[in-house]
């Protein structure tokens, strides 16, 4: 369940070494019992340079590759997990879990208690998953609210003291670092015996419960016979719960409207105490009908001191909120396209900012364009080859709006010009960007009265929706596109 | 010397960290533990410097004190500091605790004999206890974050000396009931009592005495160590990994004792009490402690894994990593005793959801998607330990989890063999269903991979993702010709379209099994051979007609070489070009490649590249087929990534250089047989190994006889009785000697062998030879003769010749048989012998007696007269 030793190492293209250690952490004590268990197979820790370099190849970081390197292009290096085995002297270190992250690499070796070889599968190693979530928590205390180097600076450098706090001896005790750093803010307090783990402190103030609920909207559009277009929502509802008491009981229930779309594959906080069967059970692996539940959702739960999300879902509402089609041809030298999009009429239209993006890859600068809107502004960006097409705040009565243009592009040099893979030739898509505050596609809001609170006072309690695009992309439907499995269930 | 600044700490730490082994080989190593205990204590630093002096000494103790005695004055000198802090709040208190803890723990010295370890084992449990310590050893405001720290270290000193605390569970419990710290004590609980569980299953500790104890954690009494001394001081693992669990192997079975019905109460009594306020702890400190308890009780008699179960369905609801994998473990140690079907379906279901659930990270589904693969089934039908697609897991659930384009390389490979499993069982059960078919979107992705890998200037990166997905898909759809088909056409298709990716086809064509691997080889030589002429690709054409081209299609492949001959102006083109026809050696193709051998030797700007096709066609022209395949087979001797001519050389060397190697033939000498003018060594050989092209060579000691010729054999197997070789022998001087022997063969691998055999020895009597026959009745006429001739140049000497039980007759027939002349059996026997080269010895046997009999000799070289002795009298002991 221990680790043997952890890494933050920040990704620096450009630079000789291409990244710097900005902290390790290494547990002898656990050193010594894989030296025991793994007996024969046993390899050491590194010290922080050899690590960083074989990290940094395993994870194609080096930008060196000119040539085909058996040890990391062969065909039969799988990697399917976050977990690697490292080249160091001639040795492989296994498993080094690791991910990358807004150019922060996380990596940790969790101990494994058996020898190494052969390789017992991951699923039966306790460290794996205790490793990944420390590593979570880490980026999450590093990046929660972090605007910029110096936060970043100040944020690393109070790790040592945090982690003797939240894994001094390499179990990890709390993967939440902010507990850890109100642990020795409140640690004058006398605790009452009951007080969880979780819960550095007790809140002292006026009560009050905030609950927002954040929906990112998903889309694939083809236009196109044989495939089917897709869209999903995602929803995220965060809350903070200043209430006094060290366990405040609270309830709170998501309600839909009569014709809103049943939540599903929900996953809830572990501060939820318990929970419907049928909130369980509802997924959208089965195939829709009308007895799917539809709530209301209620999560009854002991909230934590800190802002938390109380619970994720997914939801398949009936129609996209914004339908469209994109056209694009090639003429000679010039590329013609037309844009059409659609706003569903139950939707609210009330943006607080709604853009096309068309982007073109694998081209040149854009040298020449002749366009025509019905509505809103077309801005050009010619060295990006991107246009962007602002839609506004609002859609006009019609609900419909369109583009069309031709474009003319200039010769094409690798350094400027995005490369993508996959929109080659006339493959190409435009992504929508917008946001719509106080509203849910799926109509799911918190009503404040059906909130309960068993706690002291009456708290304040106030509710936020929005509505964010994610991933919403329209494929030109004059050329092959790429298509996901759901695409093809008509 | 006084203690440093904090400046130069900081100097001093930096270094260290920066390379340990560095620092630790330079001259400041051997102080820096020491003067870090010192400093420690200095009045001078800050608590903050003292703070990275003690974070160093957890990270690195072994570095500073290398061995038991020094880790022990450590902890001793560190516990000192900590008892003389003075009795207000300080920063240290915690790092000092933990500090002595893991200099302990590693430097190997906790156990009963050690000072340091008796002092602090009861200062933890006290500090865990909450006790007062006295004179203000914890200031108020520390002592929960002390008892914190103290349960940890107990924790993990139980770690590393399992049953260190079975002496004080019922302690811990009682506190756990009373005011302590939820999580420190569940987790310290938890460990010991599994520890326990397993040690005293061996040891026979009433478990029931141990939960119910009530020590005072500072009632004096010295610290029980005897589960620890039980135990060997064996570590256990906390969380086994599941098959080896399986199996039992270094897992003692839990079932091995029995429990009262009282003890068992008990016991179920504090795993309910711990489960019950679990929710108390952290998500990761509650995964530990299932993990722990799960397979505490897993097989223990009179516990229902029930206890569990209320457990479950908050566990299942949570997006949380370490909780879900905790329930999965506790499904592998419990199967259906703790999950019905129903449950099991339902927990398949979660994890296929969060597998793919849009607001968990990437890594995460990663880890999921691996344990749907690796499920722990209620009823496995597949073999252990091979990723498969569990029973229950239907297309209709996985249909989110299909690969796209879109999906980053990792995800969309462990996507791509969840597809591929779905192929192989769509193929044997030919389901019908509404559902599109996975073996047709397979088509289409792998032709999206493929479309990908061949665009021009892309990143490395996609052509492997490109490869490793075909390999993956050969592996699993081997057997499948729908798939195999298509995937053959779509990589030529690629190669035609970018042929720098011959690097990567040759690395598939070395990892995919022949199934692939054959129709593919030549559907590449096609794509090469079919494109003759200057090219840009030219050199990576080379490169892949290497790997591709063998005995097959040999004429297209030759033309292919003499059309781009003339193209190849640059070394490294002439080496490929080389490469492919030293490919073509190997396959043994002779005739055409010998006239473009010949050409090339010729034409060849390069020395080098003209000097290796002159090698390659005497090599061609001398050596036989399999050894020309030795010769420029793939070196054992040179690493993988060594050039390719230090490759060759390392083979020539290895094969058309003689190899010393240890001896794979024996020889022995047969019996004397005489035939001929001259002696004649019968040998024996025996091989080990099939051997071919024997050359026995002899050198004979001295100059007693004239040089051996050497003897040759063709081919000797083991265990086929091969026909005796005979060594005639030219003796300068009657002589015995020891022949020196050397053996010279090939192996079956082609390699040519030399060999120092132990010698052989030639005897006196193996050098003797009969006179011609005298006419019948002339014997005695024509002995006396010799007898007579011998002297007066000659000696004459008397010798006693022990009889053995044959008696004298037996004697005779047996070593002397061809030389007598003169027979009177049974009494009498007259024997003349030629010694080459010209010597003749004479013997009468007459008068035998019972124990021996006196022989008369004559010779006309009295230098054998001390050889005659010996041999006659060893004759009797001779069988």
């Amino acid at each position: 369940m221990a680790q043997r030793a952890l890494w933050l190492i920040s990704h620096e293209p450009g630079t000789p070494l291409r990244g710097t250690v900005r902290f390790s952490r290494r547990y002898p004590t656990v050193e010594k019992r894989a030296r025991v268990f793994n007996r024969a197979s046993y390899v050491p820790i590194p010290e922080d340079g050899p690590f960083l370099k074989a990290l940094l190849f395993e994870l194609r970081l080096l930008d060196d590759d000119k040539d085909f390197v058996e040890s990391r292009d062969s065909c039969s290096r799988i990697n399917k997990t976050s977990i690697y085995g490292l080249l160091v002297g001639g040795e492989e270190l296994w498993p080094v879990v690791a991910f990358l992250k807004n150019d922060m690499i996380y990596a940790c070796v969790p101990l494994v208690e058996q020898t190494l070889s052969p390789r017992p599968p991951l699923i039966s190693v306790s460290g794996v998953s205790q490793g990944f979530e420390l590593l979570y928590g880490i980026q999450d205390f590093l990046y929660s609210g972090q605007k910029n180097d110096n936060e970043l600076n100040t944020k690393l450098s109070q790790l040592p003291d945090l982690l003797l706090q939240a894994c001094p001896f390499g179990t990890v005790l709390d993967a939440n670092l902010q507990n850890s750093l109100d642990n020795t803010n409140f640690a004058s307090v006398t605790q009452p015996q009951k007080q969880p783990a979780w819960k550095p402190g007790t809140y002292k103030g006026k009560p009050q419960v905030s609950i927002s609920i954040t929906e990112k909207v998903k889309s694939m559009q083809y236009d196109k016979q044989g495939v089917a277009d897709t869209w999903q929502v995602v929803g995220t509802v965060t809350c903070k719960c200043d209430l006094e008491g060290s366990m405040p009981n609270v309830t709170i229930s998501l309600s839909l409207p009569t014709n809103g779309s049943p939540l599903q594959d929900i996953l809830v906080h572990p501060c939820v105490t318990s929970l419907d069967s049928a909130i369980l059970t509802s997924s959208s692996i089965d195939a829709m009908d009308d007895s799917a539940f539809s709530g209301p959702y209620k999560f009854p739960f002991t909230p934590p001191l800190e802002s938390f999300n109380l619970c994720y879902y997914t939801s398949q509402v009936p129609v996209p909120p914004i339908l469209g089609f994109y056209q694009m041809k090639e003429e000679e030298v010039q590329l013609r396209i037309t844009i059409n999009l659609k706003l569903h009429e139950s939707v609210k239209n009330n943006f607080e900012f709604c853009e096309a993006h068309i982007p073109f890859f694998n081209r040149g600068p854009i040298t020449h364009l002749e366009y025509k809107t019905s509505f809103g502004q077309l801005e050009v960006f010619r060295e990006k080859s991107l246009l962007i097409w602002i839609i506004g705040q609002k859609f006009p009565k019609s609900m419909e709006i369109s583009l069309s243009g031709t474009v003319t592009f200039g010769a094409k040099s690798h350094e400027k010009q995005p490369f993508d893979p996959i929109c080659v030739g006339e493959t190409a898509y435009l992504k929508l960007h917008f946001r719509i505050l106080d509203y849910t596609l799926t109509g799911c809001y918190a009503d404040q009265h059906s909130v309960q609170v068993f706690a002291s006072g009456k708290p304040k309690i106030s509710a936020y929706r929005k509505l964010i695009s994610s991933d919403y992309y329209i494929w030109n439907s004059k050329a092959p596109a790429p298509v996901t499995y759901g695409s093809l269930l008509l | 010397m006084g203690p440093l600044s904090r400046d130069v700490w900081a100097q001093r730490l930096g270094a260290f960290r920066a390379s340990p082994s560095a620092f630790m080989a330079g001259p400041e190593a051997e102080d820096l533990g020491r003067d870090l205990l010192g400093d420690l204590r200095s009045e001078k630093l800050s608590e903050q410097t003292k703070v990275s002096l003690l974070a160093l000494s957890l990270e690195y103790p072994a570095q500073l004190w290398p061995d038991a005695s020094a880790a022990e004055v450590a902890a001793t000198s560190l516990l000192d500091t900590l008892v003389l802090l003075p009795p207000r709040p300080s920063a240290l208190r915690r790092p000092l605790l933990l500090a002595a803890t893991t200099a302990l723990a590693v430097g190997g010295a906790l156990g009963p004999t050690s000072g340091a370890s008796c002092r602090l084992l009861p200062l933890l449990l006290g500090l865990a206890a909450g006790s007062d310590l006295g004179r203000g050893f914890v200031p108020a405001s520390e002592q929960r974050p002390l008892q914190a720290t103290a349960c940890e270290c107990l924790r993990e000193l139980e770690s590393c000396k399992p049953g260190l605390l079975g002496g004080s569970l019922g302690l811990l419990r009682g506190l756990l009931g009373q005011e302590g710290p939820v999580q420190p004590l569940s987790l310290l609980l938890s460990l010991a009592l599994r520890n326990t569980l397993v040690l005293q299953s061996r040891a026979g500790a009433g478990l029931g005495a141990l939960l119910t104890a009530r020590v005072s954690p500072t009632g004096g009494g010295p610290w029980d160590w005897t589960l620890v001394e039980e135990g060997d001081g064996r570590l256990q693992p906390q969380a086994p990994s599941w098959p080896v669990a399986e199996e039992g192997e270094g897992e003692p079975s839990l079932t091995a004792r029995e429990h009262s019905p009282e003890e068992a109460r008990e016991l179920r009594a504090a795993v309910a009490q711990l489960l019950d306020t679990s929710y108390l702890l952290t998500p990761v400190a509650q995964a530990q402690l299932l993990w722990l308890l799960g397979w505490a009780l897993r097989g223990l008699q009179g516990q229902p894994p029930a206890l569990f179960k209320p457990q479950l369905v908050r566990l299942l609801g949570t997006a949380q990593l370490t909780l879900l994998h905790a329930v999965l473990a506790l499904k592998a140690a419990f199967g259906e005793a703790l999950f019905t079907a129903q449950d099991e379906t339902l927990l398949l279901r979660r994890l296929t959801l969060a597998a793919q659930h849009p607001a968990l990270p990437l890594s995460t589904h990663l880890f999921y998607l691996h344990c749907l693969l690796s499920f722990p089934e209620n009823c496995p039908l597949g073999p252990e330990g091979e990723e498969a697609a569990p029973l229950l897991l239907r297309p209709q659930l996985c249909r989110g989890l299909l690969p796209s384009l879109l999906h980053e390389p990792m995800a969309l490979l462990a996507r791509l063999h969840l597809l591929c499993l779905l192929c192989a069982e769509d193929e044997e059960e030919e389901e019908k269903s509404q559902l599109p078919s996975p073996g047709h979107y397979l088509e289409e992705l792998l032709a999206g991979l493929w479309q990908r890998a061949a665009l021009e200037g892309g990143p490395r990166a996609l052509a492997t993702l490109c490869f490793q997905a075909s390999y993956l898909v050969a592996r699993c759809l081997a057997g499948q010709p729908t798939v195999l088909t298509p995937l053959i056409h779509g990589l030529a298709q690629l190669y035609r379209a970018r042929p720098m990716l011959a690097p990567h086809f040759v690395d598939l064509l070395d990892h995919v099994d022949p199934e692939l691997r054959e129709p593919l080889k030549v559907v590449l030589r096609q794509e090469v051979v079919s494109r003759p002429g200057r090219d840009e690709a030219l050199c990576w054409h080379l490169q892949m007609l290497a790997r591709v081209a063998d005995g097959d299609a040999q004429s297209a492949t030759l033309n292919f070489l003499r059309a781009v001959a003339a193209h190849c102006t640059s070394w490294d083109l002439q080496q490929g070009l080389l490469q492919v026809c030293r490919a073509l050696l190997r396959a043994g193709v002779g005739g055409g490649l010998v006239d473009l051998l010949q050409v090339l030797a010729r034409q060849l700007e390069d020395p080098d590249g003209c000097d290796h096709a002159r090698l390659y066609y005497i090599l061609l022209a001398h050596l036989a087929g399999p050894k020309l395949g030795v010769a420029l087979g793939p070196s054992l001797a040179a690493p993988a990534l060594a050039s390719s001519l230090v490759a060759e050389n390392q083979g020539f060397v290895a094969a058309l250089m003689v190899q010393e190697a240890p001896a794979l033939i024996r020889l022995s000498v047969g019996s004397h047989e005489v035939k001929g003018p001259l002696p004649v060594l019968q040998l024996l050989p025996e091989a080990l190994e099939p051997i071919y092209s024997l050359e026995l060579r002899f050198r004979v000691e001295g100059q007693l006889y004239a040089p051996l010729g050497a003897v040759h054999v063709p081919y000797l197997c083991p265990g086929r009785p091969a026909r005796p070789l005979l060594l005639p022998l030219q003796p300068r001087c009657p002589a015995p000697t020891r022949l020196d022997v050397h053996a010279l063969y090939t192996t079956s691998t082609g390699l040519t062998c030399h060999v120092h055999l132990p010698p052989l020895f030639v005897n006196f009597a193996d050098l003797f030879l009969p006179f011609p026959k005298p006419p019948e009745g002339a014997g005695l006429g024509f002995f006396e003769e010799l007898w007579d001739s011998c002297l007066p140049e000659g000696a004459e000497s008397r010798v006693w010749c022990p009889l053995g039980p044959q008696g004298l007759e037996g004697l005779v027939s047996r070593h002397l048989e061809p030389f007598v002349v003169v027979a009177q059996p049974p009494t009498s026997y007259y024997v003349a012998i030629h010694l080459p080269p010209d010597s003749k010895l004479l013997l009468r046997l007459e008068a035998a007696l019972a124990e021996g009999v006196p022989v008369a000799l004559r010779t006309d070289d009295w230098a054998v007269l001390p050889l005659v002795g010996d041999y006659l009298r060893g004759l009797a002991a001779a069988v």
